[in-house]
């Protein structure tokens, strides 16, 4: 089918995002929990039109696209979210941009995801703020 | 004008809540707050007064959450707490405690109005409200944590606060009510979730900074404060 032409395609909005949870999380355990937060919080007819969609999401960071008029209501739904697989889990939302380049390259790189000490996963990165604190 | 500078008035941390200060207060720093107000309630305090660190650019003020079904119990709790800590909220929930409350200009806020099938304010109260200075609180928490008829009925009784709040310019304070880490988010998430409950954007801009700003500084005088509406603003030699 021919591809849409530029000017026509739907303008998005990319998200990037980490995840701060007590347990792990795949890819579509994540996608299943964000849509279901935003229809229950927008109602389906709203959250269809955020387009929401998770493009990536490893090593507790990821990019969310939706629609540039609905961002407002897409980080509503992503606050929304309390639990992923059943354990507790919080999403925060590090910036956002029109492009999938400049998000990853503005947010991504270089960004460490913050780990509280409750977590129980294996400690591969290094509890950034709880650093913070006792070097000051 | 620069960036605002926001704060979370209402944080529960061990053993009210299930995370240390420090755990919450590097997470919420890490989100972006200016401070976070430690506002356990009054029936799980710790056993001895915690040091509160303060860091460059961030600070952890001193507030409590008083839980009294009693009004005449709560004045004395208010009395006795007013002194020591920063910010003084009152857990509502039914008719006389908000009167108790909203009538008390030494109350900073007024959290879980709502009871039975009122939303907790009416117009009587909202006019206290305003005329003593007290905000109404709106916590995030409960909001994020129901799904179907349980949220519909917050956000309406939401909702109802609101446009009263309005009506008689009473103050409105968004905090998050955070049990555990995980109860945080960020500013920007806060006052996006806002948003969709009907708040106006500058409303909630002013809900987590402006007003936190203006409580503090009723409640940490500066150095020249003599008693209220009398204050030295230039050292001289006056006789």
């Amino acid at each position: 089918m021919k591809r849409l032409l530029p000017s026509l395609r739907a303008k998005k909005r990319y998200l990037a995002f980490e995840l701060i949870s007590e347990g792990s999380a795949s890819r579509s355990d994540v996608v299943k929990e964000i849509m279901s937060s935003a229809s229950s919080l927008l109602g389906d007819v709203t959250a269809s039109e955020c387009d929401i969609k998770v493009l990536g999401f490893e090593d507790w960071k990821g990019i969310i696209q939706c629609s540039h008029t609905k961002v407002k209501e897409t980080r509503a739904s992503l606050a929304a979210l309390t639990r992923i697989n059943g354990k507790r889990a919080t999403l925060h939302i590090l910036g956002t941009s029109g492009t999938v380049k400049k998000v990853t390259e503005k947010f991504l790189q270089n960004h460490r995801v913050f780990e509280p000490k409750i977590e129980k996963k294996s400690g591969t990165v290094e509890e950034s703020g709880a650093g913070r604190l006792s070097e000051s | 004008m620069g960036k605002p500078k926001f704060y979370d008035f209402c944080v529960h941390a061990i053993p009210d809540g299930e995370n240390t200060v420090e755990e919450l207060a590097a997470l919420a720093r890490h989100f972006g707050y200016r401070g976070i107000a430690l506002a356990n309630h009054s029936d799980k305090l710790p056993q001895s007064k915690s040091v509160l660190s303060s860091t460059d650019g961030f600070e952890i003020y001193r507030g409590i959450e008083l839980v009294e079904e009693n009004p005449s119990k709560l004045q004395g709790l208010i009395g006795k707490f007013r002194q020591s800590v920063d910010v003084l909220i009152v857990h509502g929930g039914s008719e006389t405690v908000n009167r108790a409350a909203l009538e008390n200009p030494r109350v900073d806020i007024l959290n879980h109005p709502a009871f039975d099938r009122s939303s907790g304010l009416n117009q009587v109260l909202a006019k206290a409200a305003a005329e003593n200075g007290v905000a109404i609180g709106l916590t995030l928490r409960p909001i994020v944590h129901s799904r179907g008829s349980r949220r519909t009925r917050l956000l309406s009784d939401l909702r109802a606060n609101l446009d009263l709040a309005r009506k008689y310019d009473v103050s409105l304070v968004l905090s998050s009510d955070a049990m555990s880490c995980f109860d945080l988010r960020s500013p920007m998430e806060t006052l996006a979730l806002a948003e969709i409950c009907g708040l106006e954007e500058d409303e909630a801009l002013e809900a987590m900074s402006t007003i936190p700003e203006i409580i503090l500084a009723k409640n940490r005088p500066g150095p020249g404060y003599i008693r209220e509406g009398v204050e030295v603003l230039e050292e001289g030699d006056y006789f």
